[in-house]
Order: structure tokens, then C-alpha cells, then sequence
């Protein structure tokens, strides 16, 4: 384990330097992440300034949710950067030497090229979190736990998808489109999935767990979920989590080495 | 004129040759369109009016925004500055063909294309959802609609190439062009109609070009802008194009000079 978190400093470090190679470029993808947010903030700030709700839900809880969404969407994205670039790798023939390496190549797939310039709205995020938990009013403790527990759940979910989608890149080298349609879906839980009708609000909670990863948790924390979909969330995060390492070890069995 | 019906056809084999990455793509858009109409669709009244409109005006205007889109935004100007920093645009200059015709031709598959899949996805989400829309019978205003459709394609086919004219001084072009498509995204009424926004700032937006790439043309077919405000509208609709237009061309020509074909 120690190993492996040195292993992951040192990529990290060496891709914040390739990262940061280009300042200028940073400095424009680090303007657009915040752009982005604060522009979103702003249009729910008008939206609910004037409808004092949404489905229910104050303009407080909306943040809520919305800063539990830029927290579970970047902290994979700043964690498991190198899964955008696996496709290069199989393509290339890179793959073979990394199957080489003494390391895991699930772990060099999936963590050898962390994105520091996520960090930056991931604090601010984290601080939007805080600040809106306050302003919603007294929660009780279990709430919290709760919360903090589906939290977890969330990430092992996206992390499963990261590795489903690896495993997809061996077989088919096809990465980039099912990364992106994994985020945009994902992106539908940037408000409470409630608002959607059926039965795509079914499809997004139980087919596709947008729900469970992004709403369960807010709505845990308020007391508004029941306790059987708590259980039904874990459930959930172990099977996916179980099935995505299975068709990895399946996909790595069947990679031909075309490309090397 | 035959030359760019050719690229226009070599650009529709192309993406019916990607037609995995091409599915993909349209199935990202339509996961935008669902929040954003799920979120409208959730505070609309039914029977009152929100930020002046009626339900069915902002679901139609929701909607809309999903067809404008395919239009206006389809774009391959983008490709320009890898062409530029590849070095590959030497081989261009070279061929008998007007440049930024080829990528407007290139432009205008890359549109038919998307419209034709958009159009389908809506027939598609009407079917299922039944959204209440409201259709425009005045023929000047569906005119005019159209009108200010076409300046909106030639102003963002005007903003794409300047955009990608970073390519001549930066290698870096890509996250100039991020932060702008973030901004382009909320500034042009994609996600919400502009005139929901406090008045001095929609006033000031009415000013630049964004206004006029999506919101004005909506804000036509939907019948809330009285004619002489139509014609305020395409008039600076069209400024802006040729202001732009000349900015184009002073900084293609400037740029052209410091070209040096490195790559190739």
C-alpha cells in the first residue's frame, strides 16, 4: 500500500510538471473550471432567487447537491486522469510495456496521471460544501455519517466505471466517447434526479446509478431517504465494483498486443 | 462550386465511417438537452407565466435551443488550428481551393448531419414525453427566423476561425478555445433564455455577438420581439459579422507570414 502511494506521488508529481509545462495553458483551463461552476451558481442563484424552489428543495439544498456533484464528478477526474489516455496506450503499443512494469496495470491505468489542476475547484467545491451544509440548518449526526459513507460509495461506483470502461479500451479500444457519455450522464445528477419524470428518473437510479451516486447521499443527509435504498446503495457500489474488476481480468486476458 | 460539394460529401463519409463516435456524440447532446428541460420542465407553471413566459413558450424554447444548436454550433473550424499547428495547412495553400470555403463546406456537412439526427431525436423525445410546444403560423416571423439562423451560422463560423487563428502564435489552443466554449455555452441562451438575466446585464449582452447565435433567433420564431427590435437585431448581427469577418482577415494574413510549416 505504502508502495503504491509513493508510486502515485511520484506520477502525480510528474504529471502536475507536464501539466504546468504550458502556464498559460493552465491558467485558461483553470479560468474555465471555475467559469463554468461559478456561471452554473449563478443561473441557480436567478432560477430559484425568483421560484424559491426546486422540486421541493430550498436554493441551499440545491447548492448542496450541486457541490456534492462537482466534488464526486472531479475527485475521479483529478484521481483517474490516466484512464482518457488509455486508449493511447493500447493503440500505441505503450500498453505491452506497461503489462511489463512491476506494478499493478490496473493501478498504473487508473492512477499514474493524476490532474493537479482539478485541485483547485475540488477546495473550492469542498468549501461551497461546507459553507451550503451550514446554511441548510441542523442536520443530526446519523445524516452526516450517512452522507459520508454514500459519499465513499459514490467514488467506488465512478471508479468502476473507470475500470468497466479500461476494460472496454482492451477490447474494443473504444475510451474517449464511453469516458465522456459516462460524465454527461453522470451530469444529469448535478440537480436531484427527483426532477426528472419517469421513467428516465428509473433508468438514471437503478440502471444507471446517477441517482444513488449523486442524490442518495444529499438526500441521506437530510433524512429524506429511505433506509432500504441506503442498504440497496451499497449494494450496489459492491456489485459494481466486483463486476468491473471481473471484466477487467477478463479483458486483460483477451489483449492481443496488436498495436506493439 | 462542384470541388466543395466534394468535400462536403468526403466530410459525410468520413463521419459515417466514425459512425460509432458520431452516435456517441449525438447521445451526449441529448443528455444535455434532458437536464436542462428536466429543470425548466420541473419549475414551469402550468398556469401562470415565470420570468414572462408560459410553459409552453420555455419548453418550446428549450427545445428549440436542441435544433439551433445542431445548426448553428456544428462546426469543424476547430480542425484549423491543429491544421495550422501540424503544419499541414501548407499542403492547403498549395490546392486550387479557397481555404475558408473548404471548412465552411466541411462546416455545412458536419450541420445536415447533425440536424437531420437532431430533428429525429425530438420527433423521438415528443413521441415520449409529449411536451407542450408552441408552433409559429406568422410566415414573416418563421422569415425572419430562418434569416437570423443563417447570419447566426455565418457569425459562428467567423468566431470559430478566428478562434482557431491562436494557432499561428500558440501551440496552445485548446484551452483558449475551452474557456470560451464555456462561455459561448451560458452566454447565448443555451441553457436559459438571456432576458431572464438582471437588465443592465441582458442589456449589455445585447451588444455582443453571443446574443445573436442562439436566443435572438429563438426569441424571433417564439414571437416576443416586436419588429423593429428584430431588425435592431440583425442589423447587429451583421455588424458583428463584419467587423469579425475583417478581423479575420487582417489576422490571417498577419498570420500567414509567421507560418513557418513547422511539422511538415
Amino acid at each position: 500500500m505504502k508502495k503504491y502511494f509513493r508510486l502515485w506521488w511520484i506520477y502525480t508529481k510528474a504529471a502536475a510538471q507536464l501539466s504546468l509545462e504550458s502556464r498559460l495553458g493552465a491558467v485558461f483551463f483553470l479560468v474555465g473550471k471555475f467559469l463554468r461552476f461559478l456561471l452554473m451558481f449563478y443561473f441557480l442563484y436567478i432560477l430559484l432567487n425568483q421560484t424559491k424552489s426546486l422540486q421541493n428543495y430550498t436554493f441551499w439544498q440545491v447548492i448542496f447537491f450541486y457541490a456534492t456533484f462537482s466534488l464526486i464528478d472531479g475527485i475521479p477526474q483529478f484521481l483517474l486522469r490516466e484512464v482518457y489516455r488509455f486508449r493511447r496506450h493500447v493503440m500505441s503499443g505503450y500498453f505491452d510495456y506497461v503489462l511489463l512494469q512491476p506494478q499493478k496495470t490496473l493501478f498504473k491505468s487508473l492512477f499514474a496521471g493524476s490532474d493537479v489542476l482539478d485541485i483547485p475547484l475540488l477546495i473550492f467545491s469542498f468549501g461551497l460544501l461546507i459553507y451550503s451544509a451550514f446554511q441548510i440548518g441542523p442536520v443530526n449526526l446519523t445524516g452526516v455519517i450517512l452522507y459520508i459513507l454514500l459519499f465513499i460509495n459514490s467514488l467506488v461506483i465512478a471508479l468502476s466505471f473507470h475500470i468497466f470502461v479500461l476494460g472496454l479500451g482492451i477490447l474494443t479500444t473504444e475510451v474517449d466517447n464511453s469516458i465522456m457519455l459516462f460524465r454527461d450522464i453522470t451530469r444529469m445528477g448535478q440537480m436531484p434526479i427527483t426532477i426528472y419524470q419517469y421513467p428516465i428518473s428509473f433508468i438514471i437510479t437503478f440502471i444507471i446509478p446517477v441517482g444513488i451516486m449523486m442524490t442518495f447521499p444529499v438526500q441521506a443527509m437530510l433524512g429524506l431517504l429511505a433506509p432500504y435504498l441506503v442498504v440497496l446503495s451499497f449494494g450496489f457500489g459492491l456489485i459494481f465494483i466486483f463486476l468491473s474488476y471481473t471484466f477487467w481480468k477478463y479483458a486483460l486476458l483477451r489483449y492481443q498486443s496488436v498495436s506493439s | 462550386m462542384e470541388k466543395y460539394w466534394v468535400v462536403i460529401r468526403n466530410t459525410w463519409n468520413e463521419m459515417t465511417t466514425y459512425r460509432l463516435s458520431f452516435v456517441m456524440w449525438r447521445i451526449r447532446v441529448f443528455l444535455q438537452l434532458l437536464t436542462v428541460y428536466f429543470i425548466w420542465a420541473s419549475v414551469m407553471p402550468t398556469d401562470s407565466t415565470l420570468f414572462g413566459y408560459s410553459r409552453e413558450l420555455m419548453l418550446t424554447y428549450v427545445l428549440g435551443t436542441q435544433l439551433i444548436n445542431s445548426i448553428v454550433f456544428s462546426s469543424r473550424t476547430q480542425e484549423i488550428a491543429e491544421n495550422i499547428n501540424s503544419g499541414d495547412l501548407s499542403i492547403f495553400l498549395l490546392k486550387p481551393l479557397g481555404y475558408f470555403k473548404y471548412w465552411f463546406a466541411r462546416d455545412l456537412s458536419d450541420k445536415t448531419m447533425n440536424l437531420a439526427f437532431s430533428v429525429v431525436e425530438l420527433v423521438i423525445f415528443f413521441l415520449i414525453l409529449s411536451p407542450p410546444l408552441f408552433v409559429q403560423t406568422n410566415m414573416m416571423l418563421l422569415s425572419l427566423f430562418v434569416f437570423s439562423i443563417f447570419l447566426a451560422v455565418l457569425l459562428n463560423f467567423v468566431i470559430g476561425c478566428l478562434m482557431s487563428m491562436i494557432g499561428f502564435w500558440s501551440s496552445e489552443v485548446w484551452a483558449p478555445r475551452f474557456v470560451f466554449y464555456v462561455i459561448i455555452s451560458f452566454f447565448t441562451g443555451g441553457l436559459f433564455p438571456l432576458d431572464i438575466l438582471p437588465k443592465p446585464l441582458f442589456n449589455f449582452l445585447e451588444l455582443l455577438p453571443f446574443t445573436y447565435l442562439q436566443f435572438f433567433p429563438l426569441k424571433i420564431y417564439l414571437g416576443q420581439v416586436g419588429v423593429a427590435d428584430i431588425f435592431k437585431g440583425l442589423m447587429i448581427s451583421g455588424v458583428w459579422i463584419g467587423i469579425l469577418y475583417t478581423g479575420l482577415y487582417v489576422v490571417w494574413n498577419k498570420g500567414l507570414t509567421k507560418f513557418s510549416a513547422a511539422g511538415r
